[in-house]
């Protein structure tokens, strides 16, 4: 992937260096997976299969990953991939596991995958990634009789980039959502009560009492770093530090994402100083 | 007056797409109104302006919107109660409350029907850049400034470029999105912001509905009351939709390469309703990844954030320990820790006010973004409900030198050690110990102190050698006597270099350093001042951290000062001794000017007055000076420098000198006369009335400053002025440059550090400092003062002498001339008639020819050819100013509606004339208007026939009585229209005389007989008509100039 707009500014410079080069640990993983497969020549054609724009939708519905992938007969062919479900017994394993350690909650709650997850799944004997590409549950309906055939293949490299767009898609399929998880921790820990201590008093939440010259008076100065409105450095910028689009690539549009942004870029860059000759001018009035 | 409004109607919650919010601009004016009865549906806000008038209005101040439609809105507001005599059960009367008015006791919520003029958000931020950022204007209700600083944060927000797009899944349609542009609020200074402007939100902002059909609206709302939701929700809410609209509005979407995805997005991103119309799948998916997105750099807006302190090991230890924490946005010192989180465990927590819903999930999701910037944090979150943990001195230095900062631009709260939270308390700097070396009576701001000096960090004391020994640990962080402070190789550096110049400390700096927190000496912060007794008095002194020391009246001085006074006195003596110029700039009526006549007499009195002093004032205060100072200074003797005879040649004037105290001469003359009152060496040089000089390029200013220049260095020179001053930033710096150039330099310099960044942005730090600047050579007293209220008399008489125009000299003495001649060959009986004819006659010349000639209109010249009128302008000034009201009398109904055409014209704005030509009805409407108004006229006009009776009228703390009565019970009479229960303040009475004419000697024997006067007279003037010839001719005539 080469980036379209790196003489543009700085700003998409840096965005191509910090942003764009890096891939997160789970789509690594996964890519892993797929690339320990034996069959290297059947892998390289599903996966210029995919490029080329075959497959034509693939949705995520509950456990399962549903697929239409067109191929030489006219109808497309219906492709299903599962993995194997963790059954309530074995989340149960899994939560108790991950209750104990609060980084794995931190993390679920601020968006990250943990990068240890698997050590919780482990408690249940059971795993998050599959070990091999074998555990890939899948079924076409073309007539091909390998399995995987190579639409197969394809769903797989395109479930990588989604991983990219919502890494907790992999709890959704073997089971769980992530609400759900973060649901059951919240009650897993409830019940690991801390030390026992004597219960705190809360009292209610009371509204304030309005008073009626809250209605009117507002007698503050201007904030002193709003006096003189000036440009953050371009790094801190919002989309700056959101960084790369978590959008998965679609092959017929290879510069999508980095087009997106550029374009966002260039709005940041005009409204910024159309904002300041706009606070100069009324510095000016 | 009208007061402007702007109430933010928001978006229906029916259909998201529907409905756009709209900023509704209104205008409401007071009025005299019935109870308004409300029953079953919510009735027309009686006092607000049509559509129409709004327009109007707004057209007239140049801020009608170019964009904007007529609308309706119901508003809550708070409303008083009023009981109908016939009282039902079913229904409540009162009306709604306007801003300012004061709150009465009994008061509910009521919602009012409103016109007004809707802006879309778009067209409302254009629209709002056009207001003023700071409050200067009356018409505009006080949210209006909420608005512009709201603007101004917007502005800001787009300037940094801290926004991102994104997309809503519509709960209502399917397969339908929302795509918006949302601002970044994560970095601590952001949060602050936003509680701030929750927390001072005015509510009247959020009180208002938008009515689509007004009357079936109506009656589906019945009489409820729009609770205004949560402040934060719909400041963020707000926020949320105007940059939305701003952005939005701006964009071009441009499709080249991109993928349908993305390109539907974008397109919604450009267009007006945001509307996203994609399969359920895809809509997932952009709905996902786009949360997914911002949740990399922002958490969800909480009450409360999770907060990380960082505490030094304990002794012994070489451990330092991290604690965790939830902390409320709205107060981050409302804090509750980790384990108590932990230990009670439930779903929601309180922290004082502030509800905290599920508080463990809070702290956990801050952690778990923190971790992502402090790996470290890792250890600490092993097991299931961590509260703290311990960190290597290396980690700890890192979190303090980098981490911190970091983890406050994404909202997560940082707490340090006090050594080390990077404030300028913890940085190298001196602690110093001062006094003056001997208590000579003339110290001069050179003088030299006896110092004594140690170096200081975090707190502790120590010498260059202990802070060399630390030094070479080589070690960021150190352990000194048992604090933990951070050694700065630049600020090592600094510490050398002072050691190494060893300087000297003058009073001037020790002036300076004690001024305000955060100077530096040698670029080292002093952190403690210690100053020796002796100084310590000076300091507190030149501070004003303590009243000045009061100063008796010289023994020579023929009247009482009151101990404020005395104070007064004290403090302008005070100054001279350190040779810095001093304004004086008391209340009117608090007496300056016999303040400062008894400062000379104590210089005087002192033998210290070897030289003239030059007094320089408006034309029409002149004789004030002259009459005062023959009454309570006779030793002083006082030469106007004025008319025909005054001195034209430096030998001239030199001898006249000679022979005299103090000079008195209008800024006028001064500017006629420069050369020649330049060439002279005063001891001192006086300005009254200052705000004279407050232009810098005016010609009377260029002249005093001059004059200034001229002068040797050791003279004294005060302001005196009854303005606050120091609140006017664009006058200060004339009149400062006047007292002490040094204190606020150049003019540009002037302009371009402080004036600019005051006035344009209310910028508070700037004020401060400046403030801290001037406070030492300014001191104001108001009447309103608690410690001034029990030194003065509830009612305070004042005589303003004013002169009579060229004009009104010879109008009076040929009309006088004319009618003695008259009078004195009239048969005895008419005589009677004649005698009072002249006088009334006498007494419209002294108070403007146009009344003698009947003129009905008020010419370019009207105030020129007046000496009163002068003076009343002056007068009218100072006391709107301070926003004081005032009551003026006359007993001439045409001279009063002249003042009135005049001084409309002169202030753009009604004042109204109570006289015996006004119906009954409109006379009450001018009395409330008057009395209960909230922005009701200041000026009140009466005629003392009409109004001098039976009014209260106690919201005017000044009387002025423009012409007299020449019996004093009908004048008190009118003057207790103010002077009377319900009066909270001192009564300032004005009586103008002018000097030289009847009006003076008939006051000077008022005066003699008051007594007699009040027993013989009785109420009319008839007992001037009956004086024997000699003794009226003696009583009228005109004295010649002195």
């Amino acid at each position: 992937m080469t980036h379209s707009s790196s003489s543009q500014s700085a700003l998409s410079t840096s965005l191509g260096e910090d942003g764009l080069g890096q891939q997160s640990w789970w789509v690594a993983q996964w890519m892993e997976l797929i690339n320990s497969y034996r069959y290297k020549k059947r892998l390289e054609r599903a996966w210029n299969y995919a490029r080329q724009g075959n497959v034509i939708s693939i949705q995520f519905e509950g456990r399962r990953v549903h697929a239409r992938v067109q191929g030489t007969e006219k109808e497309p062919y219906k492709v299903k991939l599962w993995l194997d479900v963790l059954n309530d017994e074995d989340w149960q394993y899994v939560i108790e596991a991950m209750a104990k350690k609060a980084k794995w909650s931190a993390q679920l709650l601020a968006g990250v995958m943990p990068k240890d997850i698997e050590n919780a799944f482990a408690a249940s004997g059971k795993r998050l990634f599959p070990f091999k590409l074998e555990e890939v549950k899948s079924e076409c309906t073309c007539p091909d009789k390998a399995n995987p055939c190579k639409h197969v293949s394809a769903i797989y490299f395109l479930m990588g980039d989604r991983f990219k767009e919502d890494p907790f898609i992999l709890f959704q399929l073997r089971g769980r959502s992530r609400q759900q998880i973060l649901l059951d921790l919240t009650k897993q820990r409830q019940k690991l009560k801390h030390k026992q201590v004597e219960k705190i008093s809360h009292n209610l939440y009371t509204p304030l009492p309005i008073k009626p010259d809250l209605w009117w008076s507002y007698n503050h100065n201007l904030d002193s770093d709003l006096v003189v409105i000036t440009p953050g450095s371009g790094k801190e910028t919002g989309i700056h530090l959101a960084g790369e689009l978590p959008m998965a690539e679609d092959p017929q549009f290879p510069k999508s994402n980095t087009t997106f942004l550029s374009n966002l870029i260039s709005h940041v860059e005009t409204e910024a100083h159309k904002a300041m000759l706009r606070a100069m001018k009324a510095n000016n009035e | 007056m009208s007061v402007l409004h702007a109430t933010w109607l928001e978006k229906r919650n029916s259909n998201p797409l529907s409905l756009n919010p709209y900023l509704f601009i209104w205008a409401d004016e007071w009025n005299i109104a019935k109870p308004k009865e409300v029953r079953d549906a919510p009735l027309p806000h009686p006092f607000h302006l049509s559509i129409e008038e709004l327009k109007n209005w707004l057209t007239t101040k140049n801020l009608l919107p170019s964009q904007c439609f007529p609308q309706t809105a119901l508003l809550t507001l708070p409303s008083k109660s009023i009981k109908q005599k016939k009282f039902s059960i079913d229904s409540w009367s009162g009306l709604p409350l306007l801003a300012d008015e004061p709150i009465p006791t009994q008061y509910e919520w009521w919602p009012w029907v409103i016109e007004g003029l809707a802006l879309k958000p778009n067209d409302a931020i254009t629209w709002l850049a056009h207001l003023p950022l700071t409050n200067q204007n009356n018409d505009f209700g006080d949210e209006l400034l909420w608005w512009s600083h709201l603007e101004r944060w917007i502005l800001s927000l787009i300037a940094k470029g801290l926004w991102l797009p994104k997309v809503e899944i519509n709960q209502c349609e399917e397969s339908v999105g929302q795509a918006q542009w949302i601002p970044l609020i994560s970095h601590e200074k952001e949060r602050r912001r936003l509680e701030d402007f929750a927390s001072r939100l005015p509510l009247v902002t959020s009180c208002g509905i938008l009515l689509e059909e007004k009357s079936q609206d109506l009656k589906n709302k019945h009489l409820a009351s729009h609770r205004p939701q949560e402040n934060r929700v719909f400041v963020s809410n707000l926020l949320q939709e105007l940059i939305d609209a701003h952005l939005r509005d701006s964009f071009t979407p441009n499709d080249k390469e991109l993928d349908p995805l993305l390109k539907a997005w974008q397109k919604a991103l450009g267009s007006s309703d945001g509307k996203l119309t994609l399969n359920n799948e895809e809509l997932i998916r952009l709905s996902q990844a786009s949360r997914n997105w911002k949740e990399r750099i922002s958490g969800q807006f909480q009450n409360a954030r999770a907060c990380l302190e960082l505490l030094v090991p304990q002794h012994g230890k070489d451990k330092w320990r991290l604690i965790f924490s939830l902390q409320a946005e709205a107060d981050p010192s409302l804090k509750i820790s980790a384990s108590t989180i932990w230990n009670t465990n439930t779903d929601f927590i309180q922290l004082g006010n502030i509800r905290v819903e599920k508080p463990g999930e809070v702290l956990l999701e801050g952690l778990g973004r923190a971790l992502g910037i402090f790996q470290a944090l890792e250890k600490g979150l092993e097991n299931a409900t961590p509260d703290s943990m311990d960190l290597e001195a290396t980690e700890a230095f890192i979190f303090i030198r980098s981490i911190a900062k970091q983890l406050r631009e994404i909202g997560i709260g940082v707490i340090l050690p006090n050594s080390l939270s990077g404030g300028l308390a913890s940085r190298l700097g001196i602690t110093m110990q001062a006094e003056l070396i001997q208590s000579s009576k003339n110290i001069g701001l050179g003088q030299k102190l006896s110092w004594e000096w140690k170096f200081m960090i975090g707190g502790i004391k120590l010498t260059f050698k202990e802070l060399e020994a630390l030094g070479r640990k080589k070690s960021p962080l150190v352990n000194y006597k048992g604090i933990w402070i951070e050694l700065r190789p630049k600020d090592m550096e600094n510490a050398e270099n002072f050691c190494k110049n060893n300087p000297n400390l003058s009073l001037d700096d020790a002036l300076r350093l004690t001024g305000s927190d955060g100077n530096t000496l040698m670029k080292l912060p002093v952190h403690h001042f210690e100053a020796g007794p002796k100084l310590q008095n000076v300091l507190e002194r030149y501070h004003k951290q303590k009243a000045p020391e009061p100063l008796p009246a010289p023994s020579n001085f023929t009247g009482q000062l009151r101990p404020y006074q005395e104070r007064g006195l004290g403090w302008l003596n005070f100054l001279n001794r350190f040779n810095q110029g001093a304004c004086l700039a008391d209340d009117m009526g608090l007496g300056k000017t016999i303040q400062v006549l008894a400062f000379i007499q104590h210089l005087k009195q002192e033998n210290e007055l070897n030289k003239n002093i030059l007094l320089i004032a408006p034309t029409s205060v002149l004789t004030n000076w002259k009459r005062e100072g023959e009454k309570f200074t006779p030793q002083l003797s006082i030469l106007e420098h004025y008319g025909k005879d005054r001195a034209t040649t430096i030998s001239d004037l030199k001898k006249r000198l000679l022979k005299i105290d103090i000079l008195i001469t209008s800024y006028n003359l001064l500017t006629r006369d420069s050369e020649l009152l330049e060439g002279i060496d005063w001891q001192g040089i006086i300005i009254d009335e200052a705000q004279a000089i407050k232009n810098p390029n005016a010609k009377q200013s260029k002249t005093v400053h001059r004059l200034n220049k001229k002068q040797s260095k050791k003279y004294f020179r005060i302001a005196l002025t009854g303005t606050p001053i120091e609140n006017k930033i664009n006058e200060i710096w004339s009149i400062m440059h006047f007292l002490n150039p040094k204190v606020l330099g150049e003019i540009e310099f002037f302009k371009q550090r402080f004036q600019l960044p005051i006035e344009r942005y209310g910028d508070i730090s700037s004020q401060k400092e400046l403030n801290v600047l001037i406070k030492p050579f300014i001191l104001r007293r108001l009447k309103t003062d608690k410690s001034i209220i029990s030194d003065l008399p509830e009612k305070v008489e004042l005589n303003e002498w004013v002169n009579l125009s060229s004009e009104q000299k010879s109008l009076y003495n040929k009309t006088l001339d004319k009618a003695l001649a008259d009078i004195s060959s009239s048969p005895l009986g008419q005589r009677n008639g004649k005698v009072l004819g002249l006088l009334t006659r006498l007494k419209q010349i002294c108070n403007h020819p146009a009344l003698l000639f009947k003129e009905a209109n008020v010419e370019e010249t009207f105030p020129d050819r007046s000496g009163k009128v002068q003076r009343l302008i002056e007068l009218l000034e100072e006391i709107l100013e301070v926003n004081d009201r005032v009551l003026i009398f006359t007993q001439f109904a045409e001279w009063g509606l002249l003042l009135q055409t005049y001084l409309q014209k002169k202030w753009q704005s009604q004042i109204p004339f109570l006289h015996g030509g006004i119906r009954k009805i409109d006379r009450q409407t001018m009395i409330d208007h008057f009395q209960n108004d909230p922005r009701g006229p200041n000026i009140f006009l009466l005629s003392l026939k009409a109004g001098g009776v039976g009014l209260n009228l106690t919201r005017a703390s000044h009387v002025i009585h423009i012409d007299r009565w020449w019996n004093p019970a009908v004048e008190n009479q009118a003057t207790d229209r103010a002077y009377r229960i319900g009066q909270n303040n001192a009564v300032m009475v004005h009586k103008f005389i002018t000097k030289g004419s009847l009006e003076e000697k008939i006051n000077q024997m008022l005066i003699k007989k008051s007594r007699l006067a009040e027993d013989i007279i009785g109420s009319g003037e008839e007992w001037l008509g009956n004086l024997e010839i000699k003794a009226l001719r003696e009583l009228v005539t005109l004295d010649k100039d002195e």
